[in-house]
């Protein structure tokens, strides 16, 4: 670490991230933070075992994501899915989508 | 119409609750089944179609039969036979398999006989899903088909066609069809025979089978069926 | 300045390159630190445990003067026996052994705020680089003459923080005389559970349907609203015939009539006297603005504030409240102290377990960015309460919320079950607050 810290490149690239990291703070949530809201349903990290809620954990993306857009919409009849989808943009729908399709389906 | 249906189902559902968690689920007679089927009323597709929105079905079950997530049974081309004895046994309190069968045992609660019978011939008369999954290598994709096709009568596994027909479009009475099901439902419904949760299937027709079957060869099962093509 | 504080407390070195390192988002070294949680409830659980699953190398330390933490949310179930009171305990165990979160079971009497702080009763002294407080609330029994903490224990039990009141206020349901009258004292804003206190009138009045047909549930409140209002009374009249004041009868569904005939269930509005003045807890006579009303059995949710441990650090305005920075809900009065749950200020967030547990979670994440020398990121939360009118007949507000201009503000559009929700969709809410218990504790606490 010490001597990749050395090179003036590495050090440009770094300052770029942190620049980008302090600027991504303005644009929404990340999809962890987003996700954190669904888990007192849909299980931490989305995980589930057996139960009544959709387990989200490794939820294909686009199967997310159009969920969610029904869920809007009311094309997907709900109980109260639709007015918490109502609530997010489709930037944190997708950042969502994607968080979730990486974690390993399954009980915690 | 809608209003004095509203609180009879509202006071049954009452009455009702008492009940729901006191029987225990026990597996039907051959004959209570065929009675079942036997006086199962003609069905209206057309006010299926009005209750699979308005009885909620929709939400898990998809505006067309297809499940719009992995997660639940898809229903499009379903025999209306075992849509309807399904129905009738959770409203008999014979399913606790697993949590979800709570949200069906709640969604079946005032449900008439007529209700089921239109449900049932709606989603029959569906075209059966098509479930975006990646078919089977050509080598598991063998192992299955010959489950399908000849069982293995080593373990005595008689093939899945001979009940489910060939191009999984179910058979007769009750036996469902499984093309286009859901992976994740398919697999779930062979573990909850299998471990012996789901236990309305008379004469433990599919527990048996399902407790010879292998948890790969279940999965391989369940993308066989998910993908079949029609011929 | 608290960034470069929070690197020197963790121990590390100064240097030039480790700012740069430090504001590595996907650094799996992140500093470690050590970050001491007081209280153990949904906020506080809900807080350890997310402090762990985002750095696993943060020591964590929750100081809770209870071994077995008996959950609120779904306890008025109870009283009408569809679960007992050991139903209602949760332990820490997995926390403990999943998360590797240590537990101090005591009580915080000393805090330090220059020092980095904490004293426990036990003698225990305890540093932390951060401290996120989640103490509750506390029931203030002595706002409403005539009513105590000791007529809490005996004559008249609150049960809304739930123990042994809650069990004893069952007890009196169930041996109430036949025509009784359940006399339920609904609090002023802000508090506790809004739905609560009239999910509980509810699952009286359909017990007393079969266990004391004759029996009345009568609501004396110092508000003309409720959260979940109309919903809730929508369904208090279709399953007990419940009827609803003119003003509401305008937005129900068409056909929705009042029978007139006198009702199981009755709620009486600031606007229709319904605020009491005092009560006598040896008659449990209770005098409002209207006059005198007779109890049976005498139910008294009384007014409340952050728990007392918010008081004793120092953490409240005037207001009997925490203020907080929105963001991270750091305290205005200290830094390095965060306070979340019932006990912070939190604009329209209600004050219930999902908002307690959303707001653990940003919090927990803006705790472990700070400690690595980040800037927090943008929080987003969110509140589902379910509701029952009746065992098979839910509701709910569901809410979305952000920051917004420094304050949180509520931005997804409809709140509520819809008026005209199919039977359908009432039960199975029903069904999803069942489940919602489960999942919930869960997400808390395993």
């Amino acid at each position: 670490m010490g001597t990749l810290m050395n090179s003036p490149l590495l050090a440009l690239v770094l300052m770029a991230a942190t620049l980008s990291s302090a600027h991504a703070a303005a644009p929404g949530p990340t999809g962890e933070a987003m996700a954190a809201t669904c888990a007192g349903c849909h299980g931490t990290e989305g995980r589930l075992g057996t139960g009544e809620f959709m387990p989200l954990a490794g939820m294909k993306e686009a199967e997310f994501i159009r969920a969610m857009q029904d869920f809007r919409s009311g094309k997907r009849l709900s109980t109260l899915m639709g007015h918490v989808a109502n609530g997010f943009t489709d930037r944190e729908v997708r950042a969502m989508a994607q968080y979730f399709a990486r974690i390993q389906p399954g009980a915690r | 119409m809608i209003r004095p249906l509203f609180l009879a189902g509202l006071l049954l559902a009452c009455s009702a609750a008492g009940a729901t968690t006191g029987t225990a689920a026990r597996t039907p007679a051959v004959s209570e089944i065929r009675a079942t089927l036997a006086t199962m009323p003609r069905g209206d597709a057309a006010r299926g179609k009005q209750l699979n929105q308005r009885l909620m079905c929709a939400s898990c079950h998809g505006n067309d039969g297809a499940a719009p997530t992995a997660n639940w049974a898809s229903l499009a081309g379903q025999r209306a036979a075992y849509t309807y004895k399904s129905l009738i046994d959770y409203q008999h309190n014979g399913r606790h398999e697993n949590p979800r069968a709570t949200l069906m045992r709640v969604a079946v609660t005032g449900m008439s006989k007529q209700d089921m019978a239109d449900v049932a011939v709606y989603y029959a008369s569906l075209p059966p899903a098509r479930p975006a999954v990646a078919a089977l290598d050509p080598a598991a994709h063998a192992r299955a088909e010959r489950l399908v096709r000849r069982g293995d009568p080593a373990r005595l596994i008689t093939a899945c066609a001979s009940c489910h027909g060939a191009t999984g479009q179910g058979g007769i009475n009750e036996t469902p069809a499984l093309a286009g099901q859901t992976v994740d439902s398919f697999v779930r419904t062979l573990h909850d025979y299998r471990n012996g949760l789901r236990i309305t299937d008379a004469n433990q027709g599919m527990r048996q089978f399902a407790q010879r079957l292998s948890a790969e060869e279940i999965r391989e099962l369940a993308v066989y069926y998910a993908t079949l093509k029609k011929p | 300045m608290l960034n470069r504080r929070a690197f020197l407390t963790a121990g590390l070195k100064a240097g030039a390159a480790l700012a740069f390192a430090a504001a590595l988002p996907a650094r799996a070294q992140g500093p470690a630190g050590h970050v001491v949680v007081v209280g153990g409830g949904v906020g506080g659980a809900t807080a350890a445990k997310y402090l762990k699953l985002a750095n696993p190398r943060l020591r964590v330390t929750v100081i809770e003067a209870n071994r077995t933490y008996i959950r609120p949310y779904g306890s008025s179930e109870v009283l009408t026996g569809h679960v007992a009171m050991r139903d209602l305990d949760v332990s820490y165990d997995v926390l403990k052994s999943k998360y590797g979160i240590d537990f101090v079971f005591d009580t915080v009497v000393g805090f330090d705020p220059a020092k980095k702080t904490v004293r426990t009763a036990g003698r225990q002294s305890i540093g932390y680089d951060k401290l996120i407080v989640s103490p509750g609330i506390r029931l203030m029994y002595d706002a409403i003459p005539g009513y105590s903490a000791a007529a809490a224990e005996t004559r008249a039990p609150s049960g809304w923080i739930p123990g042994t009141q809650t069990a004893l206020l069952a007890k009196q349901l169930k041996a109430m005389r036949q025509g009784g009258t359940f006399v339920l004292i609904a609090p002023p804003k802000p508090y506790r559970c809004p739905p609560g206190p009239y999910e509980r009138a509810a699952l009286v009045t359909e017990w007393m349907r079969r266990h004391n047909p004759t029996g009345k549930v009568l609501i004396l409140d110092p508000k003309d609203e409720f959260v979940t209002d109309a919903t809730m009374q929508l369904g208090w009249h279709r399953l007990y015939g419940y009827n609803i004041p003119t003003d509401y009868l305008k937005d129900m569904p068409a056909g929705v009539k009042n029978s007139g005939r006198p009702s199981p269930i009755e709620w009486v509005r600031a606007k229709d006297g319904g605020t009491v003045e005092k009560i006598d807890t040896r008659t449990l006579a209770v005098t409002t603005l209207q006059g005198v009303e007779k109890a049976d059995v005498l139910n008294v949710i009384p007014p409340m504030q952050a728990g007392k441990l918010a008081f004793d650090m120092g953490l409240t305005d005037a207001s009997g409240w925490c203020p907080v920075e929105r963001r991270t809900f750091e305290s205005s009065v200290h830094k390095n102290v965060f306070v979340i749950g019932d006990a912070s200020i939190a604009d329209a967030m209600p004050k219930s377990g999902f908002s307690a547990n959303t707001q653990a979670k940003v919090t927990a994440r803006a705790v472990v960015d700070q400690l690595a020398g980040r800037a927090p990121g943008e929080p987003v939360w969110e509140n589902t309460c379910y509701a029952l009118a009746g065992s098979d007949y839910g509701l709910f507000v569901a809410d979305v919320f952000r920051l917004k201009d420094g304050k949180i503000a509520q931005i997804s559009g409809q709140r509520y079950l819809p008026l005209d929700a199919p039977l359908a969709k009432i039960r199975l809410a029903a069904a999803y607050q069942q489940a919602w218990l489960r999942t919930f504790t869960e997400d808390c606490f395993a």
